[in-house]
């Protein structure tokens, strides 16, 4: 044990309260969060301890969230500003105040205005497709490197449940995964666990629309006798019960057909972008002329029946779930427009709960 | 003189967290490179096992993956696994090292930050949540680590250029403390 005294360096003069270095408390602890992760896998997403308490956790969070939402919200627009103003300061130096003054009256009218439009927006969106929905505003983005999520200042107490889709005035972005009484998490359409039914708006070609890591968005099980372009625009198909149908979601940018492949590979570029401070809709319940027709769904039986040897993997995925990602959702409808996987069923007994 | 301040020592610990946790909470999510962000937990974890180190650092690191772990959308309780084996590795030494020495301290960190993210990620993986690993490793794992290393810089910029205050536990003591050979002690905590 070291001595403490004068001639002792100082890396060795602090007392030693653990004899162990903390290797009785090290082994309990890591017992104990093995065990909380044990039973974290195991309860997923439906009610329990764990989903209390980070709810619990949320809510108590949330002002700071709200707060670190509007101090960095600013300087995701200003970075050029400040560039800007090293230029030849010695002349500038009696302007320069008043110039700050300026540019930061007109980034706050700027902004100011574009909330404005994007609330006009959201309500010709809201109005366009006659949508049964509450506001929102984003205050956070993602807090882990794994998830594309983002944080809104809505939860139970406002009426938000977990499945709920989310749009901004753009299109969908995403759905809730999690809600709190006084926010909720949103897992978005470029996660790369997301998928939601899709179709090109064009051609009526029906296909999943996933996320990935690297932020792009790919239109998957598309059959290659499907006429697809670059620029056309993808919109929701409905078919998973959870998107409205007809919603944008992005734009075809590169559509590749590998010789022999069953289904195209297309690439889709998101139409929108989430930053702070952003409003969005979160959309209560469906009407029933937002839900795919009988015809639609007759379609997308004949769309899936046709390539039968890929029949098992489109059913697989065809769905709107993008709050799971654990692999082990079962297809109840094995149409390419079958509603409810494991997870939405999940979801829905957790919007009754 | 032998000055013992356990509370002093006690309060500053207490702020660092409360500025770890709002830097988790409200900053960190709001700034990301490529898809990695900050994880001020790990931090906290790595100023505590470094500064302090032993029962100490091992439950500092519990606690600060505990709360990692309700911040994200992760499984509960692997961060605070790997946080507090990490805190254990990295206490198990000498004490006081960032004060000692700036640069080995960074370095210990930055091992200790990259094997815990790494870890993390894998795990992430392993449990199916992708499906490519040199995902996981480049665009998850590598922007994570920078930015925590980035985080971590200031704190121990801070601590081991202060005096006086209770983090530096006598790093760089002033001449008259160092001819008494004053030392605060964190043995209590």
């Amino acid at each position: 044990m070291p001595q403490k005294g004068g001639a002792t360096p100082p890396s060795t003069r602090f007392r030693r309260t653990d004899a162990d270095g903390g290797l009785r408390i090290c082994i309990v602890l890591v017992v104990l969060s093995l065990v909380m992760f044990t039973a974290s896998v195991r309860e997923g997403d439906g009610p329990g301890v764990f989903t209390t308490a980070r709810g619990a956790w949320m809510t108590i969070t949330t002002p700071i969230r709200w707060v670190g939402g509007a101090v960095t919200a600013p300087f995701q627009g200003l970075g050029n500003i400040f560039a800007n103003l090293t230029a030849d300061q010695e002349r500038l130096s009696e302007l320069k105040a008043e110039n700050e003054r300026l540019v930061a009256r007109n980034a706050e009218l700027e902004e100011s205005e574009q909330t404005a439009r994007r609330l006009e927006s959201l309500l010709g969106l809201q109005s366009l497709y006659n949508l049964q929905s509450t506001g929102a505003r984003i205050i956070s983005g993602s807090t882990d490197s794994w998830s594309s999520t983002v944080t809104i200042d809505k939860g139970t107490a406002a009426g938000i449940a977990v499945g709920m889709p989310v749009t901004d005035s753009n299109g969908a972005i995403g759905q809730i995964i999690r809600c709190g009484a006084a926010s909720s998490t949103v897992r978005l359409v470029t996660d790369e666990n997301s998928s939601v039914s899709a179709m090109v708006q064009s051609s009526r070609a029906q296909g999943v629309l996933r996320g990935s890591v690297d932020g792009t968005l790919h239109l998957t099980l598309v059959r290659t006798d499907q006429n697809v372009e670059v620029g056309d625009t993808v919109v929701t198909s409905g078919l998973g019960g959870v998107f409205p149908k007809g919603l944008p979601l992005g734009t075809v940018t590169s559509v590749e057909r590998t010789s022999g492949a069953l289904y195209y590979d297309i690439e889709v570029e998101p139409l929108s972008s989430t930053e702070s401070f952003e409003e969005v809709l979160v959309i209560t319940s469906l009407t029933e002329d937002q839900k795919p027709t009988a015809e639609e769904v007759a379609q997308a039986d004949k769309q899936d029946s046709a390539s039968s040897g890929a029949k098992s993997t489109k059913s697989d995925d065809s769905s709107d779930s993008n709050d799971s990602g654990d692999g082990s959702a079962e297809q109840t409808d094995e149409s390419a427009g079958g509603d409810g996987t494991e997870d939405e069923s999940e979801d829905q007994s957790q919007d009754e709960g | 003189m032998q000055v013992k301040d356990s509370n002093r020592n006690r309060r500053d610990f207490l702020t660092l967290a409360a500025i770890c946790l709002v830097l988790q909470v409200a900053v960190a999510p709001n700034i990301a490179l490529g898809n990695g962000r900050a994880n001020f937990g790990l931090v906290f974890a790595g100023v505590a096992s470094l500064l302090v180190g032993g029962q100490f650092g091992v439950f500092c690191g519990f606690l600060a993956g505990l709360i990692f772990d309700l911040s994200t959308t992760g499984p509960i309780g692997l961060m605070s696994f790997l946080l507090t084996i990490g805190s254990y590795v990295v206490g198990i030494e000498a004490r006081n090292r960032i004060a000692d020495d700036f640069v080995g301290s960074m370095r210990q960190f930055a091992q200790m930050a990259f094997i815990v993210s790494l870890a993390y990620h894998v795990a992430m993986f392993l449990v199916g949540e992708a499906t490519s690993v040199m995902d996981v490793v480049l665009l998850r794992t590598l922007p994570t680590f920078a930015l925590t290393l980035l985080g971590f810089a200031p704190f121990a910029y801070v601590i081991s250029h202060a005096t006086g205050s209770a983090l530096t536990l006598g790093g760089k003591p002033s001449k008259s403390a160092r001819s008494h050979g004053s030392r605060y002690d964190l043995g209590n905590l």
